[in-house]
């Protein structure tokens, strides 16, 4: 006989009775605060719910608390805030800047002031647990595991990581994708993007240059992994006799149908999200440039524009309509991500297939002039901005 | 009396599916951290029955990982599930022992 204690679940009543009709007494005082604990937990949990668009207000202020390697945040201990110096912590400070990089890539990028939109606090939570091989996002916080030092190491040392995780926050401020099957997947591939594309502005990167590795650092160096996931080349991040090889579909026809359950990933979010991944690698490999430009503020607009339940069609078709609408409808752009959704077996709804493919073809031509001009002009752009920056420095320190 | 503890999801949820689980077998184990294992299991299992069922906020914590433990004995077998986003002070108790002695198969 099997039972399943689920938290917050069902009880096996032969293991039930035995802890509550205890003779010791202690064991029954357990139980009554158990009882009073849990049911403070359920209500202050049914608040929060009442209030889902209430944002807090913090100026995007960032602080960071040392668990200590224990499961409790609010027993966590303060480790350095905004009006606070450096940590003797490396973890501290990774998260610290991490964090930092992650809220100025919003707020210079796509002119959003922290999660919420509205300043809402960055409280991070490092040295959670024991051995923790994890990072989390609670609806609240950032949480950061040390890594169990066997296969991963300290969660703070990526920063495509820390901005994926933040990245949720983001999607649960913006369409609210529920977190299973296909609108989980894209909830995953949201935070990929965001990684992806908050590194590759703190490096200055091209989309040309990328490597579009998510997790590169979470590894030790005992295993022979690339990273977490490829976003260039979905399913081919790692390969080992320790645990196998990745599984990330880049296509359609190899979608995973997984159970919507915790064993099964709530249906493969974290495999399926490998679809979306690799639409978003190809609309920027072929737009050319910096991926957090055209190519980012389509999905990012795309994102916005979609809610709790978008499934990968409704998403490719909001990309397809909002590069109509940021850019040039049937520009390089749009082209551009007709012919990404198409190459992962997605057709953008009322484009035929034929069109879609030549159409690509064209946008994804090496030397297209079109093409080339764009990205020539993002360049000198950029130049400019690290001119104008240059000078306002000078005239500071004079 | 067998325990295994199974982790599923989380940011490397592939990685971790390839992964073999913990094991403690309490007939390799002195008769001290028997009654130690015991008495964390009888605990976590009392703060969970405590509780109400709350599926969606296993859903609503982006990245968790779910834990699994399984209680083998005498042909009897019971199972915990926690996440990382709700696990009770108990279950982390019992979490901790587990990765601190566990054999992986």
């Amino acid at each position: 006989m099997t039972s399943e204690l689920r938290h917050q679940c069902i009880t096996p009543p032969y293991l039930l009775e035995r802890l509550l009709k205890s003779d010791d007494g202690e064991v029954r005082q357990a139980a009554l605060n158990t009882l009073l604990t849990t049911a403070h937990l359920r209500g202050e949990r049914a608040v929060r719910a009442a209030f889902p668009g209430v944002a807090t207000p913090g100026n995007a202020r960032r602080t960071i608390y040392d668990c200590r390697n224990t499961t409790s945040l609010p027993f966590a201990v303060l480790a350095r805030s905004e009006d606070r110096p450096e940590s003797a912590d490396v973890s501290v400070n990774r998260a610290f800047d991490k964090l930092g990089q992650t809220r100025d890539f919003f707020q210079r990028v796509f002119a959003r002031n922290s999660i919420d939109g509205h300043g809402m606090r960055l409280d991070g939570y490092v040295h959670y647990g024991y051995e923790f091989a994890n990072a989390f996002w609670n609806g609240r916080q950032m949480v950061f595991g040390d890594g169990d030092g066997r296969i991963f190491s300290d969660l703070t040392g990526s920063i495509s990581v820390v901005a994926h995780e933040l990245g949720h926050g983001v999607t649960e401020h913006t369409a609210g994708l529920e977190y299973h099957n296909q609108s989980g997947a894209l909830n995953e591939s949201m935070s990929d993007v965001f990684g992806a594309m908050v590194e590759q502005w703190t490096l200055g990167q091209t989309a040309e240059l990328a490597d579009w590795l998510i997790g590169r650092e979470v590894f030790t160096p005992q295993v022979e992994a690339d990273a977490l996931r490829s976003m260039k080349a979905p399913g081919h991040a790692w390969n080992t006799k320790k645990f196998g090889k990745d599984p990330q579909p880049d296509h359609m026809s190899n979608y995973l149908n997984m159970p919507d359950t915790y064993e099964g990933d709530w249906g493969g979010v974290h495999y399926n999200s490998g679809i979306p991944n690799k639409a978003f690698y190809l609309t920027a490999a072929t737009i050319g440039g910096y991926s957090w430009e055209a190519p980012g503020l389509i999905w990012y607009e795309a994102l916005k524009a979609s809610n709790s339940e978008t499934r990968f069609q409704e998403f490719a078709d909001t990309t397809y309509q909002k590069a109509g609408e940021l850019y040039e409808t049937g520009g390089a752009e749009q082209m551009a991500v007709l012919g990404a959704w198409q190459e992962v077996g997605i057709s953008i709804t009322g484009v035929s297939a034929g069109l879609a493919r030549a159409r690509s073809r064209t946008a994804g031509q090496k030397g297209d002039p079109l093409a080339t001009v764009r990205s020539l002009t993002a360049q000198v752009q950029e130049l400019s901005r690290d001119v104008a920056a240059l000078k306002g420095r000078l005239t500071a320190s004079r | 009396m067998r325990v295994t503890l199974a982790t599923h999801g989380g940011l490397a949820a592939p990685v971790r599916a390839g992964l073999s689980p913990d094991v403690v077998d309490t007939d390799a184990l002195p008769e001290s951290a028997t009654a130690e294992l015991c008495r964390l299991v009888d605990a976590a299992v009392l703060a969970a029955s405590a509780a109400a069922e709350d599926r969606e906020a296993h859903r609503s914590a982006p990245d968790a990982m779910s834990y699994s433990v399984t209680v083998e004995e005498g042909g009897h077998s019971s199972v915990l599930v926690q996440s990382d986003r709700d696990m009770s002070p108990e279950f982390a108790a019992l979490l901790r022992w587990l990765k601190e002695h566990a054999v992986r198969e």
